[in-house]
C-alpha cells in the first residue's frame, strides 16, 4: 500500500443514485439496503436502524482528541466529504461502554488508552513537521504520518510506551467494525444486510435464479481490478 | 411418539421439545430449582458443548444436576440479531479482559470464545468433522506429542450418536474412518463452488459438509434458510448448539440451567480431600452450591482459570496442579484464510460459511518434512470479518474502500491445521483481578518449527488452488481459530491433569469435561469431539455410580 493512496480524489464515477452511501459513492448506484427493512425481524432492524437514525454522543474522548481522532478516522477511512459515517463517534461509544472485544496484548494499555496515546502521538508527529495539530495539518503530511504509522515506523514520545505495529492494528479493527457494520456503507459494497426471516434463494444453485428480485445491477464501466492496478492500490 | 427415521436420536427429545415458530425453549416454566443447600449429584460448570450433552445424559440418568452459566439464557426470538456487529453487543462473545503474550500471541473474543447458554456453538461456523484414528496415537506414529489414553475405537459410537443429535449434514466421509451422516449434503452456493472446482484442478478431492445444520425434517427445527449468519447466532434454530440440541431434554429431565452464575472457586474439604461444591457470584451477591461432584466445563481458558484459583492447604497450586500441569499445553490451529478475486459476483455472504472441506492432507506425509497436518475449508466473512482481510494486508483509505466495493466479487478457502501441544503455551492467572477479584486469565502462545512448517504448507496449497481457478487477485489473513487442552487426559498423575475417565487425578469428584482435556487436537473443528467425549464421560459416571 503506497503513500499516494489517501490522496487519490474518491472515485466519483461511482455515483450513487439512491438512498445514502458514505460520499454518495457505490458500486451498486441503485441498491439502498434499507429498502430491505420490512424484510428483517424486529430485534435486528432496531439495532440497525439505531445506527443510522442516532449518532452517538461522545463522552469518552476529549475535545482536542475528538479533532485529531475524526481526522485520523477520516483519513484511515478515506472519508474526504459528507455524507460521512461518524466513525469516531461510534468508537467512542463502545469505549465509553467499557466492553471490549475480548483481549489485551501484553505490551499494550487497555484499549481506549491506546486511543488516547495515538491522539498525542498524532499531534506530536504534526508539530514536528510544525504545524499546530494533526487535524489542522494538511490533507498530505496527515496522510504521510499514518502512512508511517500504518508500518510501525514512527518512535520517540508517546510512541516508545506502546508496540506501535500493535497499536495500529488495535485501532484499525475499531475503525472497520465502525464503518462496515453501517448500512451505508453496506449499500456502497453491495451487500445484503440482515436476511432473517427471508434468506436467500439466489446463490448458485443452477436450477434457481442467479440473482435475487431486489439486487441492482453493478456499476461495470470499469475493470476494478485494473483499476486498482492502475491507481496503486494494490 | 413417532419422530421419523431410525436416525432420529433415541434418548433425546430436546428437537420435539422446541417450538415450530418461537425459538427460545419452552419447558423453562417447568424447570427443577434446586436450593444453595441442596446437595445436588452434580454442579456442572459451564453450559457449551461439553457441559450440555454431559447434564442431559445424567440428567436422564435420574441425576439431580445444576449447571452454573455465566452468560445469558438466550432466547433466540428476543436476544440475537441478524447483524455482525450486534451479536457482540447481544453478548454472544466472552469479553472479559484476557492477557494475550508471546511471539505468536492469540486474539480472544468473538474468534474462539463464547458465554451463555449454548457455549460457543451458539455462534460457532457449524464443521463438526470427527477426529481420525491416528489422531490418538501420534507418539506412537510421529513421533510428537502424547498419544491418548483412549483410542479413536472409544469414541466411535458417541461420535455416532452425537451425529444424530446434532443432527450432522454432509456427503459420506471418506477420510479418517469412512461413515455417512444423518442429513444430506447441503445445497453448494456460487462461492464454495468456485473454490471446490479449483481445489478439483489441482487435484484435491473436497466433500460438501460436515455440518450441524439441518438439512431436512428434524423434530421442530426448521431447515436452513441460507442467511449466512451462523457466527452471529442462528436465530433460525437449524444450527446446532446445547442451547436446543440437548438443554431442552435436560430440562425436562429435572436439570436446572442457572444463567448469569459466574463460578469463581471450587471448594475442597480439607478432611476428606474431596470437592464440595462451587461458589459463584449471581447479581453481584456471591453464594456457594452444595454438590457430591462437580464437572469443570469451561473450555480451555476459563477451567485452567478457575482450577488455579481455587487454592486450598491441599492444593496450594490451585485444584489439580500438584504436577504443575494445569493451564499447560493449551492449543490453537493455524487457520489462514486467503481470499481470492473473480470476475463474476459470487456474493459470498449468502449461504452457510462453511460449506465444503478437504481432509486429504490431514495426515502425516513425511515427504513434506514435518508431523501431522490440516483440513480445508470453505469460509464467507461478512463484511467486518472482510475488513479484517483488507485491513491485515496493510490497505487503508482509498484501498481499503476499493477492496471492500469489490467484496461480492471474492471468495475464501481456510486451512485448519494441527499445531502441536508444547508446555510453555499456557494459561497464568494475571495481576490484574475481574469485577469479582478473580485475577484475570493470561494466555502465552509461541510457535514451534513443526507448527510453521505446515502453516506454511497448507499456504502453499491455498495459492495453488486459486491459480488453478485462475484467481485475478489473493489477499491472505494469518490468523489462528479454536482453543483446546490446558487439562490434558493422560496416564499418570505425572503426565496430565485428568485420567482417562476424566477424573481430576487425586480428587475423586472433581471431573473436567470439555476442551481443555484433549492432548493433541487433529485437524478438525473440536465442537463434535467435545461433544463426544463428554457422551463417553456421561456414561462412565452413571456406569460407577449405578
Amino acid at each position: 500500500m503506497g503513500l499516494e493512496d489517501a490522496a487519490h480524489p474518491n472515485p466519483h464515477h461511482l455515483r450513487q443514485r439512491k438512498g445514502t452511501t458514505p460520499q454518495m459513492v457505490g458500486r451498486y448506484p441503485d441498491y439502498d439496503v434499507l429498502e430491505q427493512q420490512r424484510h428483517w425481524d424486529d430485534a435486528t432492524r432496531r439495532v440497525v436502524l439505531d445506527r443510522v437514525q442516532n449518532t452517538p454522543p461522545f463522552r469518552f474522548f476529549a475535545r482536542d482528541e475528538i479533532d485529531t481522532l475524526k481526522a485520523f478516522c477520516d483519513v484511515v477511512t478515506a472519508q474526504d466529504e459528507e455524507p460521512r459515517i461518524p466513525v469516531l463517534a461510534f468508537i467512542d461509544e463502545k469505549l465509553q461502554g467499557g466492553v471490549g472485544d475480548g483481549w489485551q496484548y501484553f505490551d499494550l494499555p487497555a484499549d481506549g488508552e491506546v486511543w488516547r496515546r495515538l491522539a498525542r502521538g498524532l499531534d506530536d508527529e504534526a508539530r514536528k513537521l510544525t504545524f499546530e495539530s494533526f487535524a489542522r495539518a494538511p490533507e498530505e503530511a496527515q496522510v504521510g504520518i499514518v502512512h508511517r504509522f500504518s508500518k510501525a515506523e514512527l518512535s520517540g514520545g508517546v510512541w516508545e510506551t506502546v508496540n506501535v505495529g500493535r497499536a495500529w492494528k488495535v485501532v484499525m479493527r475499531y475503525v472497520g467494525q465502525a464503518f462496515y457494520s453501517h448500512p451505508w456503507a453496506w449499500s456502497e459494497i453491495g451487500f445484503g444486510g440482515p436476511a432473517y426471516p427471508r434468506g436467500y434463494g439466489a446463490f448458485g444453485s443452477p436450477h434457481l435464479n442467479e440473482a435475487e428480485s431486489w439486487e441492482t445491477a453493478e456499476n461495470v464501466h470499469y475493470d476494478p481490478v485494473r483499476d486498482v492496478r492502475e491507481r496503486g492500490l494494490d | 411418539m413417532l419422530k421419523g427415521s431410525l436416525l432420529m436420536p433415541a434418548d433425546n427429545d430436546s428437537a420435539f421439545l422446541l417450538d415450530k415458530h418461537k425459538r427460545g425453549l419452552q419447558n423453562l416454566d417447568r424447570m427443577a430449582r434446586y436450593r444453595d443447600e441442596d446437595t445436588v449429584d452434580l454442579v456442572v460448570v459451564g453450559a457449551g458443548a461439553g457441559g450440555g450433552v454431559l447434564a442431559q445424559r445424567l440428567a436422564r440418568k435420574g441425576w439431580r444436576v445444576v449447571v452454573l452459566e455465566r452468560g445469558t439464557f438466550w432466547d433466540p426470538d428476543r436476544d440475537w440479531v441478524s447483524d455482525e456487529k450486534g451479536a457482540g453487543q447481544a453478548g454472544l462473545y466472552w469479553t472479559d479482559n484476557r492477557i494475550i503474550s508471546g511471539n505468536d500471541p492469540i486474539e480472544m473474543g468473538k474468534n474462539n470464545s463464547g458465554q451463555g447458554v449454548g457455549g460457543s456453538m451458539t455462534h460457532f461456523a457449524g464443521y463438526t468433522p470427527r477426529l481420525h484414528p491416528s489422531d490418538f496415537e501420534v507418539r506412537t506414529r510421529d513421533g510428537v506429542a502424547v498419544d491418548w489414553p483412549i483410542s479413536y475405537w472409544d469414541l466411535q459410537a458417541c461420535f455416532e450418536r452425537v451425529e444424530r443429535e446434532l443432527p450432522v449434514a454432509g456427503q459420506d466421509w471418506p477420510w479418517g474412518d469412512p461413515h455417512s451422516y444423518p442429513h444430506g449434503p447441503h445445497p453448494v452456493a456460487g462461492a464454495a463452488s468456485v473454490a471446490w472446482e479449483g481445489a478439483r484442478r489441482y487435484g484435491i478431492e473436497m466433500r460438501v459438509g460436515p455440518v450441524s445444520i439441518t438439512n431436512g425434517s428434524f423434530g421442530n427445527r426448521p431447515h436452513c434458510i441460507y442467511r449466512g449468519f451462523c457466527l452471529e447466532g442462528c436465530k433460525v434454530n437449524a444450527k446446532a448448539s446445547p442451547l436446543i440440541t440437548h438443554l431442552p431434554d435436560a430440562i425436562e429431565r429435572g436439570c436446572e440451567v442457572r444463567a448469569d452464575c459466574m463460578a469463581t472457586r471450587i471448594e475442597v474439604d480439607d478432611a476428606t480431600g474431596r470437592v464440595s461444591g462451587v461458589v459463584y457470584v449471581t447479581d453481584g451477591e456471591e453464594r456457594f452450591q452444595r454438590a457430591d461432584a462437580v464437572a469443570v466445563c469451561g473450555y480451555a481458558i476459563e477451567t485452567p482459570r478457575l482450577l488455579l484459583h481455587s487454592t486450598s492447604r491441599r492444593h496450594p497450586n490451585g485444584l489439580g496442579n500438584n504436577a504443575d500441569l494445569v493451564g499447560r499445553y493449551v492449543m490453537v490451529q493455524g487457520a489462514t484464510q486467503t481470499a481470492a478475486r473473480f470476475p463474476e459476483l459470487l456474493r459470498m455472504y449468502k449461504a452457510p460459511p462453511p460449506e465444503v472441506s478437504s481432509e486429504q492432507f490431514y495426515e502425516t506425509d513425511e515427504r513434506r518434512g514435518f508431523a501431522r497436518g490440516l483440513s480445508i475449508q470453505t469460509i464467507a466473512p461478512l463484511p467486518i470479518g472482510w475488513a479484517e482481510h483488507v485491513i491485515s494486508e496493510g490497505h487503508w483509505g482509498q484501498g481499503l474502500r476499493e477492496y471492500m466495493r469489490d467484496y461480492n466479487h471474492w471468495t475464501v478457502l481456510g486451512i485448519l491445521a494441527e499445531l502441536l501441544p508444547q508446555s510453555e503455551n499456557r494459561v497464568t492467572l494475571a495481576d490484574e483481578v475481574d469485577a469479582n477479584g478473580v485475577p484475570v486469565a493470561h494466555f502465552n502462545y509461541n510457535l514451534c518449527e513443526n507448527d510453521k512448517a505446515v502453516i506454511a504448507f497448507g499456504k502453499r496449497i491455498l495459492a495453488e488452488i486459486w491459480d488453478g481457478a485462475e484467481a485475478q487477485d489473493t489477499l491472505t489473513i494469518d490468523r489462528y481459530a479454536h482453543l483446546v487442552g490446558g487439562c490434558r487426559m493422560g496416564f499418570t498423575p505425572d503426565d496430565s491433569v485428568v485420567d482417562a475417565s476424566h477424573r481430576v487425578w487425586g480428587v475423586d469428584n472433581l471431573f473436567v469435561v470439555d476442551g481443555s482435556v484433549l492432548p493433541t487436537q487433529g485437524a478438525a473443528n473440536p465442537a463434535l469431539v467435545i461433544m463426544a467425549l463428554a457422551d463417553r464421560a456421561a456414561g462412565l459416571l452413571a456406569e460407577k455410580r449405578a
